[in-house]
């Protein structure tokens, strides 16, 4: 029982970074290999922002103040990252994007340790640490925080692309680029929509991270971005419910093996689940099966 | 062993709710040019795409050489005789042309899986055996001034050729043109005729999907006709020209001069 | 022309590297030996990626396996290192057909994703020290050289030398792939997978066997690098190192002058330039970036046209690249 709460945490989070990566794929068939590093990147500048900018004391304008700053700066960088790294090669064949996403993500994640150095820091408790126990189950106010703002946050994107006109053209690119073009959807325009609200919802990601975990190294990017991509492959990969969804079972499928196995199997568990399902069922639990055309 | 005939019998192909290959029968005797026609979309190339493996067929029987070949994976259909061009030109496209033909002759090759790491006496003969032979089919489809030119800077109607002297290089007993005159210009047309009578005359029967009416009257000695999927008409040249329903079935499509 | 260059430049190159040791003080030997050593990983790497076109990135993995292989048959059952070798290259190799066979059907991506799956779940395994013999996070130390009767007083050169033998045997065995069928075939399936069906080559089979061959030559170097510094351990072999081996036969381009410049600008260049060293990754991710960009092929690209110059003397020269 603890571990699920312990597991719906994390899957929390996994599910805010992994709605970046699947809202990227849906569009533009791409792995958004930087997204993990914004991620991370989001945690240091949350930090910076804390201790440099607001004067280092917490308050619950300071805290708003952080994430404002934060969601800002990193949604800044995940622009910028797709105007450089990604748009002049979107007729190029799939092989160049990939490898310059790779070369954005070590961009991204060297820059932070230039500027922050390659040891770890400590990012400031700006929730105050309140317990309760419920039932022999151990349960803190930050979880509880996060688990209910990143249920608002998915919630709210899911009314977004279901119920707007921007969230109508984003469905409908993401099913055929080309059409959606012919249709007079701007499809630069939600690109970078998609890009704008992907690392805004992985800075957040990132700062609970920061926030939960405390700890934060420059590399621990790929770390979060692999799992939570592992998370939006299992819930269907372009699937923005799938991504939701799949986060939270993996989540609950991380903290259980920590719980009852070992914390030291745990990567290794969930990169075989991850294997089993690209072998077994590839579209993930909720994607659909596309028949691809000779 | 059986005679090299391709039967299709009760043959139906559905992608999803759409059946673009409704029942559909013909037999092509060793040694015919047979036809295949129909208006566009009308499913031939779907056909082709069953026979050789690459979309299965659901329904029917696809019998060749007195075996039947319905679910078998594309190579193994190849390795048995069958091999077809593409209507878009699927070459090797950075690589050049003495290497494209090369491909074909893959199948016929003597070498195991270890020569690629070592050779050996036997494995050398056979790479110049096969360089031999793939410079013979170069001179023969008149090729051999392009042998070191990428393939993909080359004119349509040459890139063309290369695709058929690939084809020829596995040795086929049937080989399925699809739509082999498009983009072909008239003098290209009547060499690519020729070519059609001298590989018959090497013992190869062809199938072939074709829109330009005069080839098709030309070259082949039977056709059948499909429309939706469905044959519509089968018969000789003579007999298709007259045949109301093919007449109906063309009358409604603007691209073929009948 | 290519085909003479070719002819001094190989030659040239491994006299070059035969005479280095004589000028190198030792810091820089280990060096020139990491530079030998990976540039052998790399040309794994570009067998299944550069030729036959697989998004392969876990190949720290099968370098891994070999250098564990020979570790554990050294350490904890006495082999000899040079007896190892064997071992070490039939391994990986089938561990590469084992691993490549579920997932050689996936689509660009998702087999991207697989393998570094695969590589995340061996150097975890290697930490948690499975069955007993792979040492734990530290890993295992304290191995024995390769050494020959008679030539004990070149044991200092011996982990150089026996690298150089690898990288030539690795030469060697790729110059008979590129002329012979299996090679071609590897670069048809690359081209167009459906086409290269269509003309009845099995892709699947040959899909594995590039998995298996690059494995199997990954695993060779991994004893090479075992032997080297006496010891293996798991953060060597971590899927951040299988990116880098992706990336450099990418940038650097499928060919071999490619790769021994991606080698050299990722491995040597931080060590000419120590203050370059904590921005070496920063850069080339730039470089990445651009070279997509403005060069996609890479930087020394791969040339076709390897048709028995027999043939092509009665054919017209232009066209060739």
């Amino acid at each position: 029982m603890q571990q699920l709460v312990n597991g719906l945490t994390i899957g929390s989070m996994f599910a805010l970074i992994a709605l970046g990566y699947t809202m990227v794929y849906g569009v533009m068939k791409l792995i958004n290999f930087a997204h993990g590093d914004l991620v991370a990147g989001s945690s240091f500048v949350g930090l910076f922002v804390f201790s440099q900018m607001l004067g280092g004391e917490v308050s619950l304008f300071v805290v708003l103040g952080v994430f404002a700053f934060t969601i800002v700066a990193i949604a800044l960088l995940g622009f910028t990252i797709e105007r450089l790294a990604y748009r002049p090669l979107r007729t190029a064949p799939r092989l160049s994007a990939v490898v310059s996403a790779l070369g954005a993500s070590m961009v991204i994640q060297n820059g932070i340790m230039l500027l922050w150095g390659p040891q770890m820091h400590i990012f400031p408790e700006l929730i105050p640490t309140i317990i309760w126990e419920v039932g022999g189950v151990v349960v803190s106010l930050m979880q509880v925080l996060i688990m209910v703002l990143s249920m608002i946050l998915m919630v709210g994107l899911y009314l977004f692309v279901e119920k707007t006109k921007i969230g109508t053209a984003i469905r409908a690119s993401a099913i055929d680029q080309d059409a959606a073009r012919l249709m007079g959807i701007n499809v630069n325009n939600i690109i970078v929509t998609i890009f704008l609200i992907g690392s805004s919802l992985g800075a957040v990601g990132g700062l609970f991270i920061g926030l939960y975990y405390r700890g934060i190294t420059f590399n621990m990017g790929w770390q979060y971005g692999l799992y939570a991509f592992v998370a939006a492959i299992i819930g269907g990969i372009g699937n923005i419910p799938g991504a939701m969804l799949g986060g939270l079972l993996l989540g609950l499928f991380n903290a259980f093996i920590a719980g009852y196995i070992s914390s030291t199997w745990a990567d290794a568990f969930t990169f075989i689940l991850l294997i089993v399902i690209l072998i077994v069922r590839p579209t993930g639990i909720l994607g659909e099966r596309v028949a691809e055309k000779v | 062993m059986a005679s090299s005939d391709l039967i299709l019998t009760n043959v139906t192909k559905r992608f999803g709710g759409l059946v673009a290959v409704d029942d559909l029968s013909f037999h092509v005797q060793e040694g015919q040019i047979y036809g295949l026609i129909g208006p566009n979309g009308a499913g031939k190339t779907t056909v082709f795409n069953c026979i050789t493996g690459i979309h299965p067929c659901e329904e029917g029987s696809i019998i060749w050489q007195g075996e039947e070949i319905r679910l078998l994976p594309t190579h193994k259909i190849v390795q048995l005789g069958i091999v077809r061009t593409f209507q878009t030109i699927r070459l090797f496209g950075q690589m050049s042309v003495a290497e494209n033909v090369m491909s074909g002759r893959h199948i016929k090759s003597k070498q195991h899986w270890w020569n690629g790491i070592f050779h050996t006496p036997a494995s050398r003969r056979d790479e110049t055996e096969n360089w031999q032979a793939v410079f013979e089919l170069l001179e023969f489809f008149e090729l051999r001034d392009y042998a070191t030119h990428t393939v993909g800077s080359l004119p349509y109607g040459i890139q063309r050729r290369v695709e058929m002297a690939r084809a020829m290089a596995v040795n086929p007993k049937l080989l399925i043109l699809d739509e082999p005159a498009a983009g072909l210009n008239d003098n290209e047309t009547l060499a690519l005729i020729e070519t059609i009578y001298k590989i018959r005359e090497q013992g190869v029967t062809v199938l072939l999907i074709e829109h330009d009416m005069d080839l098709v009257m030309e070259v082949t000695e039977y056709l059948t006709v499909i429309n939706f999927g469905r044959k519509i008409a089968e018969g000789t040249p003579s007999e298709i020209q007259e045949n109301p329903a093919v007449i109906e079935a063309y009358l409604g499509s603007e691209d073929d001069d009948f | 022309m290519m085909k003479k260059i070719q002819h001094i430049a190989y030659p040239l190159f491994f006299i070059v590297m035969a005479l280095l040791p004589a000028l190198l003080d030792s810091r820089w030997l280990v060096v020139a030996t990491t530079f030998v050593i990976f540039t052998i990983v790399a040309l794994s790497q570009d067998i299944v990626l550069g030729k036959a076109g697989m998004f392969n990135m876990g190949q720290a993995l099968f370098f891994g396996l070999g250098a564990y292989t020979t570790a554990v048959l050294n350490a904890k059952f006495g082999w000899p290192i040079l007896a190892t070798l064997p071992v070490a290259i039939l391994i990986p190799a089938f561990f590469g057909i084992l691993l490549a066979g579920p997932i050689i059907h996936l689509r660009g991506d998702y087999l991207l994703v697989a393998t570094i799956g695969f590589n995340i779940v061996f150097v975890q395994a290697v930490q948690n020290n499975l069955g007993g013999i792979t040492g734990g996070p530290n890993g295992i130390f304290g191995l024995d050289m390769l050494s020959f009767p008679g030539l004990a007083s070149f044991e200092h050169f011996m982990p150089y030398y026996a690298a150089l033998a690898a990288l030539f045997f690795t030469l060697f065995v790729i110059n008979n792939l590129e002329s012979s069928m299996m090679g071609r075939a590897l670069h048809y399936l690359r081209e167009d997978d459906l086409a290269a069906g269509s003309i009845g080559i099995n892709t699947r089979v040959h899909k594995i066997f590039a998995f298996a061959m690059g494995a199997g030559i990954a695993g060779m170097a991994g004893t090479m690098y075992a032997n080297q510094y006496s010891a293996v351990s798991p953060e060597a072999f971590d899927f951040i190192q299988s990116v880098l081996f992706f990336s450099i036969v990418i940038v650097g381009g499928s060919s071999v002058p490619g790769i021994l410049l991606g080698v050299f600008v990722m491995f040597v260049l931080p060590e000419i330039f120590r203050e370059f060293a904590t921005w070496r990754y920063f850069i080339f991710g730039f470089a990445m970036i651009f070279t997509m960009i403005l060069r996609p092929r890479g930087i020394w690209p791969a040339k076709f046209g390897r048709i028995p110059k027999a043939f092509t003397e009665k054919g017209r020269e232009n066209g060739q690249q």
